[in-house]
């Protein structure tokens, strides 16, 4: 036992090493947003002194010369929108083409499965010339093409878990005077929360940090997060503020920290549920 | 009761479907139909035949240095990933203190968006390489062990989770049984853990695989293809085709059923396996 | 309240495959009929058809005298108690009950007393604010009941209720139902595979196997007069004794013969025997008409057979001997105060009164 204790010691100092290692890109980049523009490439690693302590000043100009803050309202209200539509709508068509068997749903399923192994690259160019001709390239329009790029894993992982759902709770609620709709919305979709917790936080970890399907749907007039930074960086042209992007950085990053300290238990459980079944 | 639910099939299946008809499905056909044509947009096509699936072959080099690319790329990060992310979980699954905060950790990278992931590693990359004067576009080299950790960064801490998991659900009583049958740690882990995680391992080595292969964000931030293109993976490659050099859309829609029908392929061999790891037990 | 009619019903699944050919089943008001039978046999399709859970691909369904084929489920006031109970998992024991009459629309302090009514008699009162998960099998399985109970409907149906409960409370509860049954004065339809449960329970058992209904009667007459070996064999426990055997006919008399014994059959039988001998038949008898030889005292000749005892189980109120004449096995439920040593030979009587002749191919009673 008394080995024992010995290797847990290595392996908790070699651990606290890797997390260090883990965290210093993050710790690199915060630390930087402090300092003044030009020691930031002059010496990245040293550490912000009186001399190139620059306060928030980065943030203004990161701010200012970016539009990160509309970008960053524009990426919540699309991810909510979205995550909503998905979860509401995918779940209702997993317990529809469940409950309903017959060659067309099973068909449809089939097409669902199928389109999670096409890589986006594969419709990238039809489906914006589609979406344009239909006037989904706005921040509304974007929320149904999410809809549709998201069903396909959501649609499976929903009918995963309600194929095992015993079909009597339906029936008693049925029986008890619902309609079909009452009883998805009552009665099934509460028993769907856990999974329903899951499409949702996989989905808005892809939409939130997703940049081509906005950047070809939404252009740099409705930047996203993702879109801002690719923009700023792009339309620099090597003279880029490095300061001012530092910020929009530590920005873009502090919303994620945020949630997930408060849903990390959902967020792990979430990202091995959709592992193990897509 | 399943007449009763038929009947609404309105409101239950076509919001999802006609989203789903409108931004796939039509694409996907039209996308087939486009890799054989010549076009600018989708009103204009000509056919043209197999004649952009030979260009993407013969003229353009860079498609075949990008599949190559990327090859290399997803082999060398499938490998370092998984080892990793597996000796990780076995430290993990340890009684250790601090277990959990070193899991949140581990894992938190991977919810860092691609294009920030990629800028953040430009920094980092960048300041080292400015110590010795060069910069990551001076040579492919440095783009290519850049992107290799970045994706271990990323997702060294998602399969670890993975990994966890599936060590967790070996019954302890299996452990208990090696020990008072005389096994060694090592005996254990070669005997009892590896084998019961396989199916874990059949997981994780196929979502590396698959986002390696499929690798976009990362790839445009942290290098950008630089220096000329030599970084550039299948995804990047396939985006420059489309967008950056006119008239040659077709060839971009034809690589791109390329990268599909690849990306396919490594979907259907993991469906089998599965499936007949799923019969065994 | 209300009688339910079956006229010439026919299931078939989409996949092909037919359940039930043609059924045919009238049940009165406020009758406590029982559907028994094997697994797959068509009782659970019957009860979920007359609930509108499965659609009737044939016939004609009456509840009261409404013809209810195209009637959803919601419109045939019945209510159903589940097997697996079918509890809202995430609604209170006190939603569960009401959730029925909310759907209804019945005022809120009504459906307060009934719910409250229903919970005092089933004496779950004290869990309405729980949750299901909280409860244990016993106490979720009355608030199955409960929940069917306050929507007071004109046909109660209950599928399997008892058989996720271990062996204590399925007893408790069988006459909890039985009780309920009185109190409600409907019409109550069950399913079992328990024949104990059939026995104890119905006001008339319906037997079915392979979607055809093989007897429809009391307890009383199912287990003294069984129509074919299915039911002879199905009601009682230990099973009957089926031994085949040949009539044989000297003079006025039949006899029943195999290996060395000739079973002297009662005069009553000796029209329908008439056609049978020197033919195959089975003889049914079960093991509690068969007697140790000397405790026997009704003076029937010819009746004694010599049992090798394999195995003697005492079980308190009953002792069984499982034993053998040459090929064939055989169960008697003797007196408990005999006795009897193993792998030693018995002589024991069978009281022709109680024995049953069946024909070997129809498997159909010929006489009893």
């Amino acid at each position: 036992m008394k080995d024992g204790k010995k290797t847990n010691v290595i392996a908790f100092t070699v651990l606290l090493f890797l997390s260090a290692l883990f965290l210093f890109p993050i710790y690199l980049v915060v630390m930087n947003s402090f300092k003044s523009r030009f020691n930031i490439v002059s010496e990245p690693f040293a550490f912000p002194d009186s001399e190139t302590f620059v306060g928030l000043e980065n943030y203004i100009t990161g701010i200012e010369s970016s539009g990160i803050i509309d970008a960053l309202f524009r990426t919540v209200f699309i991810t909510v929108g979205s995550v909503l539509a998905i979860v509401i709508f995918t779940s209702m068509t997993a317990w529809y083409i469940t409950r309903v068997k017959n060659k067309y749903t099973k068909g449809i399923y089939y097409l669902f499965l199928f389109s999670m192994i096409v890589p986006f690259q594969m419709v990238m160019f039809t489906m914006t010339a589609v979406c344009i001709k239909l006037g989904l390239n706005n921040i509304f329009g974007i929320i149904p093409v999410y809809l549709g790029f998201g069903s396909g894993l959501s649609v499976f992982m929903f009918s995963g878990f309600i194929k095992s759902l015993p079909k009597e709770i339906e029936e008693a609620a049925m029986i008890d005077g619902c309609s079909p709709l009452k009883t998805f919305f009552v009665v099934v979709f509460p028993i769907l929360k856990p999974t329903a917790i899951t499409v949702a936080i996989l989905n808005a970890m892809w939409i939130w940090n997703d940049f081509l399907l906005p950047y070809l749907l939404l252009g740099t007039n409705n930047k996203t997060l993702s879109v801002a930074i690719q923009i700023t960086m792009q339309g620099a042209y090597g003279s880029i503020n490095w300061g001012g992007f530092m910020a929009m950085l530590v920005l873009a990053i502090i919303p994620i920290i945020i949630f997930y300290m408060f849903c990390q238990k959902y967020i792990i459980k979430g990202v091995i549920d959709g592992a193990v079944k897509g | 009761m399943e007449k009763n639910i038929k009947k609404y099939f309105p409101i239950f299946l076509l919001p999802t479907l006609i989203s789903f008809i409108l931004v796939f499905l039509i694409p996907f056909v039209l996308g087939i139909y486009l890799s054989f044509t010549k076009f600018t947009t989708v009103e204009n096509a000509t056919w043209v035949g197999i004649e952009n699936y030979i260009q993407a072959f013969t003229q353009d080099t860079n498609f075949l240095n990008a599949l190559w690319f990327t090859v290399k790329f997803t082999v060398v990060s499938v490998i370092t990933v998984n080892v990793l992310a597996f000796c990780l979980a076995l430290i993990l699954t340890r009684a250790i203190r601090g277990t959990s905060f070193f899991r949140t950790v581990f894992f938190m990278p991977n919810l860092i968006g691609g294009i920030v992931l990629g800028y953040i590693w430009n920094l980092l990359i960048n300041s080292v390489l400015g110590m010795f004067g060069y910069d990551i576009t001076y040579d492919a080299k440095f783009g290519f062990w850049g992107l290799v950790f970045l994706m271990n960064w990323q997702l060294i801490g998602y399969m670890m989770v993975i990994y966890i998991a599936g060590i967790q659900n070996i019954p302890k009583e299996l452990n208990e049984a090696a020990r008072i049958d005389g096994a060694s740690p090592f005996n254990i882990l070669k005997n009892i853990t590896i084998p019961m995680v396989m199916p874990s391992v059949t997981i994780c080595l196929f979502l590396t695989l698959t986002n390696s292969f499929k690798l976009f964000d990362q790839n445009l931030a942290l290098t950008g293809g630089a220096p000329a293109r030599e970084t550039s993976m299948l995804a990047l490659d396939i985006f420059n085709t489309f967008y950056g050099r006119i008239g040659w859309q077709g060839v971009g829609q034809a690589k791109a059923v390329v990268f599909f029908l690849i990306v396919a392929t490594i979907a259907f061999i993991q469906l089998k396996i599965t499936a007949r790891k799923e019969v065994e037990q | 309240m209300a009688s339910i009619s079956l006229k010439n019903i026919k299931k078939t699944y989409e996949d092909g495959v037919t359940v039930i050919e043609n059924l045919n089943l009238e049940i009165n008001d406020k009758e406590f009929v029982i559907l028994v039978g094997p697994s797959g046999c068509g009782k659970s399709t019957t009860l979920r058809m007359i609930a509108g859970l499965e659609e009737i691909s044939d016939g004609e369904l009456y509840i009261g005298n409404r013809l209810v084929n195209n009637v959803s489920p919601k419109d045939r006031d019945i209510a159903m108690v589940f097997q697996s109970y079918a509890l809202y998992p995430h609604m209170s024991v006190y939603k569960n009950m009401a959730f029925g009459l909310k759907n209804r629309k019945v005022p809120k302090d009504e459906i307060d007393k009934k719910v409250r009514a229903a919970a005092k008699t089933l004496e779950i009162e004290k869990y309405l604010n729980r949750k299901p998960r909280a409860l244990s099998g016993g106490q979720r399985q009355r608030v199955a009941l409960g929940r069917a109970m306050v929507r007071e409907p004109s046909v109660f149906l209950l599928d399997e209720p008892l058989s996720n409960l271990d062996a204590k409370l399925r007893t408790e509860m069988r006459s909890r139902i039985s009780m309920l049954h009185k109190e409600l004065q409907t019409t109550f339809v069950y399913v079992t595979h328990d024949q104990t449960e059939a026995m104890t329970m119905g006001d008339r058992i319906v037997v079915m196997k392979d979607g055809v209904i093989m007897q429809n009667d009391t307890p009383q007459m199912l287990y003294n007069h069984p129509q074919n070996m299915f039911v002879a064999g199905f009601i009682g426990s230990p099973q009957m004794n089926f031994i085949n055997c040949k009539i044989l006919r000297k003079q006025d008399c039949f006899y029943a013969s195999f290996n060395e014994y000739n079973i002297k059959l009662p005069m009553r039988m000796n029209e329908a025997l008439s056609l049978y001998a020197d033919k195959e038949v089975v003889l049914g008898v079960r093991p509690e008409d068969i007697y140790i030889e000397k405790e026997y005292f009704k003076g029937d000749l010819n009746n004694v057979i010599h049992l090798y005892v394999d195995i003697a189980e005492m079980t308190g109120a009953n002792y069984y001997i499982y034993g053998s004449i040459a090929d064939k096995k055989l169960i008697a439920d003797i007196s408990p105060n005999s006795k009897i040593i193993k792998d030693t030979v018995c002589n024991l009587a069978i009281d022709t009164d109680k024995i049953h002749i069946f024909d070997t191919v129809s498997e159909k009673l010929i006489c009893d």
